[in-house]
């Protein structure tokens, strides 16, 4: 990324400001080394946690502020994931349960949906209920005016970011029915565009579980097709969504960016944008860093997830 | 002892032959058809568009600007006053070739490493395989903006760009493939034979993986155009100043709040279709070949 054109301190100050001064920050980056230095550097810092220090604005450490923005993107992509999988889930599992029409209708839903650029879905929902309707707010984590609370006493405060969980934790309702209000557009935008893998993954298992022999045992024995398709069949086919899981969550990160750009929500994604656009080196890699490392840990949890929940892995 | 009596074969054209696993009956085919019409729709529109365009899409105050769709502008104005209908018609011509640029980078990259590194087996291939799956646990979009950030904002970058990311979705399927075919009694046969390496690759496993490369192509083609229009929406796409779908969607939506929809609508819209057509021929050519999927 260093090996860029332009320089970030001379993207700061205006174009006669003293020279001296320019090496001075130009220094203070660390920006004057060679490009290994800066590199060897650069990764000693990551060992200690240091991502460095931001090349715009007033130079603060990058790493802090990928935290201060990290929370609005768990909180949305949490409530995403859960629009994705009981959309995927349901629609899929009918897909399988029902044939014609109505599995038809479900096949081209996933097939449409995952068509459909985040950002488009998001639009729509905004001149929709935003701008016909006016029922919901378009844009931000919270109106104008509400101050965040967090759980606090004597002293000690524990502060989550995610808005929804922190006004829950201090008893401030009326900040949590506005929080979530501004949740429900986006999430649905992101939620229902990653639905659409869920559907057709769900779909497909759950045609390949309706075959098995245990399926037919259980309709042998004279149990309801309710009971047979969602406590028999949806529970094994469900298993190979788990893994897929791991996968998708880089997918809703991906969307994250661009949904977090289209509702203005401060979080992570509209953070790498916008650091993209003052050449700020250190804080878009710091936020690479940190979204692998995201990445890598969710992928852990999921293999582990998948050891507690299918006993064969664990042989 | 002479073949009297012969199976008789249907006569069959060569152009009938080529056709039958589009036009053939069976599994997919509507799926295929309504996918293969969009996308040739789309096609023929772009590259006519000088021809059929009613204005030239570039032209500002051609009318009041964010007018509704009317007799004289069908698809309204944009906020600078610019015919949609011309915009959305010119708009397809680069995001398109975006998308064919970087499906052509990803298989004449992607393909050879992956019949390669999985017939070579052994350290290559877990070493080229490593590489290929951290790049695919990657979100692309991230990659994608690190890439066009690092090299600049140009046509041929955004392919490139677009190419990498998907890379490693065709080495793997390939990989997969060879990994099995590469043990079946066949290839043992023709090795045994006299075949050559390039022989065996090209001549007896290849073949067999091509179905499976035609499905990812074709989500490719579809991935393309919305990672493309994503990069436009951030402002790392194509320049502004082209009439595209992507940047028509990014600009139209300041005049949202005023409850101009058409722009957005038409623009948006159009990148829908041109996904959906390429996402329908590869649902449907990949029920035509995967019995699994009826």
């Amino acid at each position: 990324m260093r090996v860029l054109p332009g320089n970030p301190v001379l993207l700061k100050f205006e174009k006669n400001t003293d020279p001296a001064l320019l090496a001075q920050y130009t220094h203070a980056l660390g920006l004057d080394k060679p490009l290994y230095v800066q590199y060897f550097d650069y990764l000693w810092g990551l060992l200690h946690g240091d991502l460095g220090l931001s090349m715009a604005g007033a130079f603060e450490p990058v790493g802090p502020q990928i935290l201060s923005r990290f929370p609005a993107t768990l909180e949305l992509t949490s409530y995403s994931f859960i629009v994705a999988v009981i959309v995927g889930v349901l629609l899929g599992a009918l897909g399988a349960r029902k044939t014609g029409a109505t599995d038809d209708s479900v096949k081209v839903f996933g097939i449409l949906i995952y068509a459909f650029p985040v950002f488009f879905l998001g639009m729509i929902l905004q001149l929709i209920f935003g701008v016909w309707f006016r029922i919901l707010p378009v844009s931000g984590r919270l109106d104008p005016g509400v101050i965040p609370t967090y759980l606090s006493f004597g002293g000690h405060s524990l502060q989550t970011g995610i808005l929804t969980l922190d006004s829950l934790l201090s008893g401030n309702l009326p900040e949590f029915v506005d929080a979530v209000r501004h949740l429900i557009l986006p999430a649905t935008a992101l939620g229902l565009v990653i639905s659409g893998i869920f559907v057709r993954m769900t779909r497909a298992n759950m045609m390949e579980t309706m075959r098995a022999d245990f399926v037919t045992a259980a309709r042998a024995r004279g149990l309801k097709e309710r009971t047979v398709v969602y406590s028999y069949a949806l529970r094994n086919a469900l298993l190979p969504i788990v893994t897929i899981m791991g996968l998708q969550f880089a997918l809703l990160l991906s969307g994250a960016i661009l949904t977090e750009t289209e509702f203005s929500i401060l979080g992570l994604g509209s953070y790498l944008v916008d650091r993209i656009n003052f050449r700020d080196y250190t804080a878009v890699q710091g936020t690479v860093v940190f979204l692998a490392l995201v990445i890598s840990s969710v992928s852990l949890i999921v293999d582990i997830l998948y050891a507690y929940l299918d006993p064969r892995v664990r042989l | 002892m002479t073949i009297t009596q012969r199976t008789r074969v249907e006569p069959q054209s060569q152009l009938a032959k080529l056709m039958s696993p589009i036009f053939g009956k069976g599994y997919g085919r509507g799926l295929m058809l309504v996918g293969l019409c969009i996308t040739i729709f789309l096609t023929v529109m772009s590259i006519l568009a000088p021809f059929i365009a009613p204005h030239d899409p570039t032209t500002i105050g051609l009318g009041p600007p964010n007018s509704a769709p009317s007799a004289v502008f069908p698809l309204g104005t944009d906020q600078y006053g610019r015919d949609m209908l011309s915009r959305i018609i010119w708009g397809g011509r680069f995001i398109l070739l975006v998308a064919v640029a970087a499906v052509a980078i990803c298989l004449l990259i992607g393909l050879p490493i992956g019949l390669v590194s999985a017939y070579a087996g052994g350290n290559v291939d877990r070493t080229v395989a490593l590489v290929m799956d951290s790049i695919y646990a990657f979100p692309s979009l991230v990659l994608a903006i690190m890439i066009i950030s690092v090299f600049g904002v140009t046509i041929i970058n955004e392919a490139l760009a677009i190419a990498v990311v998907y890379i490693p979705s065709y080495f793997r399927v390939v990989r997969s493939q060879v990994l099995s075919i590469k043990e079946m009694p066949y290839v043992d046969a023709a090795k045994s034979a006299g075949a050559g390496t390039p022989s065996v690759l090209l001549r007896y496993i290849w073949p067999n993986v091509t179905a499976s490369v035609v499905v990812v192509a074709t989500v490719n083609f579809a991935d393309s155009i919305l990672t493309t229009a994503g990069l436009d929406f951030i402002g790392l796409g194509l320049p502004v100043t082209l009439p595209d779908w992507g940047i028509d969607l990014t600009y139209g939506r300041q005049a949202l709040p005023l409850g101009v929809w058409w722009t957005i609508v038409f623009s948006g819209g159009m990148i829908l279709l041109a996904a959906l057509g390429f996402s329908l021929i590869s649902e449907g050519y990949a029920e035509r070949v995967n019995p699994k999927l009826r």
